[in-house]
Parts: C-alpha cells; sequence; structure tokens
C-alpha cells in the first residue's frame, strides 16, 4: 500500500484502510508540540506542574495560564493548543455547575473528565445547527481532584480517551518525564515529596532554566482544595531542588 | 355573472348567540396521605392504599410508596397520573445516573434532583404532594418534603397529602415534642416511631375520607428496606 496517508488523512469522519484516523493521530501528535505538564497522585493529595515558554523576554508570563480551577474540588492541566483548551475547560466548568445544581454535590474527576471527552469526539459531527468541530481538539489534559474516592489524577487525549493516573506526563518532554515518573512514583509518596519529585523532573526536561516565573505548581489536597502555589511557594520548592 | 356561486359561500359562526365555553381540567384529586418520621438510623415512610375521587373509591388497595434505590424511597399523593409519570420519570434518572457516574444515587442527590424536575414544570405543576425517605451519606435517617413546583425542605418527620394538614400537628406534639413540659429528649427509637405512624393514620381515617382502608409501611436501615401493612377503616 502506497500514499496511503495522503489518500486518507484528510477527512476527520473517514478511516484509513488499516483502521485508522490519521487526523485524530496527528492530534496525539500536535500534544507533543506542547509545553510539558506533569501530574502526581498521592494518597494525601494530587500535583500540577507546568512549564510555560517564555519565548520573548517582553512577554507577560503570568498571563500564560495552562493550570486552572474547573470546580472548588477539580482543576486541570493543558497542553497542546491553548485555544482549544479554553472550550474544554469551559465545558467542564458548566457540567461541574450543572451537576451541582441537580444533584447538590460535587462532580466526580471521572465523571467530569467523561463530559469534556463527549465533547473532544464531538468533531466531524454535523447536524441543523450546522457543522460543529470540523477537526480533533489538539489538547491533552490532566484532570487532578477529590471526591468521595479520594484524590484522583486523570489524563485525556485528543481522541477523547481518558485514563486514571498514578503519574503522568504530556507535552513535548512527556517521554523522559514519564520514565522517570515511573522510576521515582512509590504508593507512599507524599505531597511535598510528589512537588519536588515533579519539579525535578520539569527541570530535566525542559529547555530553558527552570525558575518561579516559568512553571506553575498546583496542588489539590482535601484540606486546601484548589490551590495554586504563589512565586514564593514556587521559589521555596525550586531552592530544595538538587 | 358572479364567480361566487351563493351555495360556495364559507359558513361562518353565528355570533350574534352567546359564546360557549369549554373547560378542561387536567388535574384530579385522589387522595391519599404519606407520613414520616426519621430517627437516628432509620426512617420510616407510611401512606394510605386508598385511591379516590370524591366520593367514589377506585381501589382500596394502590401503594404510594416507590422504591428508587435501596436506601431512597419517594411517597406520592396527590393526582395519581402525575405520580405515574413523575415515578417513572425518577426511574429512568436514577439508571441513567448510576450507568453515567457508576454509584448509585444518594438520598441527598435524588432530593435536590427532585426538586429541579419539580420546578422544570413551574408552569404546568405535577400535581404532587411529594414526601422522599432515606438515610443520608452518613447512615442518617433523613426525610425531604416537597411542595407541587418543588420547593424542598429537610425535616426529621412530615405529613403530606390530604390528610397532611391534620397530622403535622399531631406529629408536631408526639414526635416533635412541641409544646409540652417536662419531656427529656430521649432519641426516638423505631418501635415509638412506629407506633405513632399507625396512631397518626387511624386518626387521619377517622376525619378524612380521602384517606382508609390500609397503610402500608417501608422501614429503611443500613440492612435494607422492610414493609410491613396494617388495616384502616374501610367506611
Amino acid at each position: 500500500m502506497f500514499l496511503t496517508r495522503s489518500e486518507y488523512d484528510r477527512g476527520v469522519n473517514t478511516f484509513s484502510p488499516e483502521g485508522r484516523l490519521f487526523q485524530v493521530e496527528y492530534a496525539i501528535e500536535a500534544i507533543k508540540l506542547g509545553s510539558t505538564a506533569i501530574g502526581i497522585c498521592t494518597s494525601e493529595g494530587v500535583v500540577l506542574a507546568v512549564e510555560k515558554r517564555i519565548t520573548s523576554p517582553l512577554m507577560e508570563p503570568t498571563t500564560i495560564e495552562k493550570i486552572v480551577e474547573v470546580d472548588k474540588h477539580i482543576g486541570c492541566a493543558v497542553s497542546g493548543l491553548m485555544a482549544d483548551s479554553r472550550t474544554m475547560i469551559d465545558r467542564a466548568r458548566v457540567e461541574c455547575q450543572n451537576h451541582w445544581f441537580v444533584y447538590n454535590e460535587n462532580m466526580s474527576v471521572e465523571s467530569c473528565a467523561q463530559a469534556v471527552s463527549n465533547l473532544a469526539i464531538q468533531f466531524g459531527d454535523s447536524d441543523d445547527d450546522g457543522a460543529a468541530m470540523s477537526r480533533p481538539f489538539g489538547v491533552a489534559i490532566l484532570f487532578a481532584g477529590i471526591d468521595e474516592k479520594g484524590p484522583q489524577l486523570y489524563h485525556m487525549d485528543p481522541s477523547g480517551t481518558f485514563v486514571q493516573f498514578d503519574a503522568k506526563a504530556i507535552g513535548s518532554g512527556s517521554e523522559g518525564a514519564q520514565q522517570s515518573l515511573q522510576e521515582v512514583y512509590h504508593r507512599s509518596m507524599t505531597l511535598s515529596e510528589a512537588t519536588t519529585a515533579a519539579l525535578t523532573i520539569l527541570k530535566q526536561v525542559m529547555e530553558e532554566k527552570l525558575n518561579s516565573s516559568n512553571v506553575e505548581v498546583m496542588t489539590m489536597t482535601p484540606a486546601q482544595m484548589f490551590h495554586m502555589f504563589t512565586k514564593e511557594q514556587v521559589e521555596e520548592v525550586i531552592s530544595k531542588l538538587s | 355573472m358572479s364567480l361566487v356561486q351563493p351555495e360556495m359561500r364559507p359558513h361562518y359562526p353565528d355570533y350574534a348567540t352567546a359564546p360557549t365555553q369549554h373547560h378542561f381540567s387536567p388535574y384530579a384529586d385522589n387522595g391519599g396521605s404519606v407520613v414520616a418520621i426519621a430517627g437516628d438510623d432509620f426512617v420510616v415512610i407510611g401512606a394510605d392504599t386508598r385511591l379516590s375521587a370524591g366520593f367514589s373509591i377506585y381501589t382500596r388497595d394502590q401503594n404510594k410508596l416507590f422504591r428508587l434505590s435501596d436506601t431512597t424511597v419517594l411517597g406520592c399523593s396527590g393526582c395519581w397520573c402525575d405520580t405515574l409519570t413523575l415515578t417513572r420519570i425518577l426511574t429512568a434518572r436514577m439508571q441513567m445516573y448510576q450507568q453515567e457516574h457508576n454509584k448509585v444515587m444518594t438520598t441527598p442527590a435524588c432530593a435536590q434532583m427532585l426538586s429541579t424536575m419539580l420546578y422544570y414544570k413551574r408552569f404546568f405543576p405535577y400535581y404532587i404532594s411529594n414526601i422522599l425517605v432515606g438515610l443520608d451519606n452518613e447512615g442518617k435517617g433523613c426525610v425531604y418534603s416537597y411542595d407541587p413546583i418543588g420547593h424542598c425542605e429537610k425535616a426529621t418527620y412530615r405529613a403530606g397529602g390530604s390528610a397532611g394538614a391534620l397530622l403535622q400537628p399531631l406529629l408536631d406534639n408526639q414526635i416533635g415534642l412541641k409544646n409540652m413540659q417536662n419531656v427529656g429528649d430521649s432519641k426516638l427509637s423505631l418501635e415509638r416511631a412506629l407506633a405513632v405512624l399507625k396512631d397518626v393514620f387511624i386518626s387521619a381515617a377517622e376525619r378524612d375520607i380521602f384517606t382508609g382502608d390500609s397503610i402500608l409501611i417501608n422501614v429503611i436501615t443500613k440492612d435494607g428496606i422492610q414493609d410491613y401493612s396494617f388495616q384502616l377503616r374501610k367506611d
């Protein structure tokens, strides 16, 4: 079979003869161009750490937001096309609020991931309202949250597949970072150990030198829920790195 | 020659006579009463089994308690057709929730959902007096009562339906120990709750023609739901 890709990689609704959807696969590739994000789930809580690419010294680093709050008990880190991620985060927030409105309870992290997944696979759909998304979202998301099952970490890719993880890295440095995570992760990890580990690994895979303005760190704990590290708190963790 | 023949002229109503009015009443009052009493680790709910319309009785043996889950029961009285529809939708929503979220809906979640479902029919309400009972997330008994448009109130005891206004003050006195002097705050036992429940229904059957025949009782504990029945006067 020759020229397979150029024949079958245009439409998102067309399988290739080998049974692949190339646009979806390309979207997954697009994540590997994004900035690195790391999530580690411990029994005390979940930590998310992301790198922010400061492409110009004239850029205001605080306006890059890669970790956001979805609800009080769920936060997420994104990598890939930031503009696409806005749509997905919006959906996650709406679904969480709707769940609270109807059931007066916090939405579970899995259900939140499921809701966003439903949006992620709507590409190619079109009905009387007109075409929806014409392509898959170029975003991978790490959901960190606390629900009745305790601290949870979920990863979702552009195909809408979501899986629970103990520790997961996405973005350009994900391959190396995932390898390192496998080496350092253990079940009895404390949250501060996990925070240090996340930043150590981020430091290894980042091209620029890691400092308090080009990373974002968030912890999700039963006591504090969504907590974004201040610049000082990030510096404190960095100072402890070897 | 005229194009319109006289016999082809359309027929218009005669506006000279007075207009006739047609009435449509979509609701029926089928009577029935529901009483629920919660304790620390149990909750009991009872409903009479008479289904009536005015002076005629449709059946003396109608269950008005709906088991929504292993820890949640809904008691309905009012318009029976609305009850049938509401409980079918509720059952469906319970199943959808279970499949969507991989867990059984808790009683507090169900209570909130019922409130929103009722309010969504704000301008053509289900004409039902609902009382939802179950165990909360800590295993404590809880009672939620509703008005037809979804206002929800959490309580420890409640009477609703045709004899609701008759029975609530009785419960206030016997269970809530209101307007009583020198009473200790002893914990309510299941035996006492069941005894009061039967007594208030006997009283209701004496004064309310829409309540009678018998009652069905559900007792919810952590071990499950038990059914009991109890005969009332049939006249």
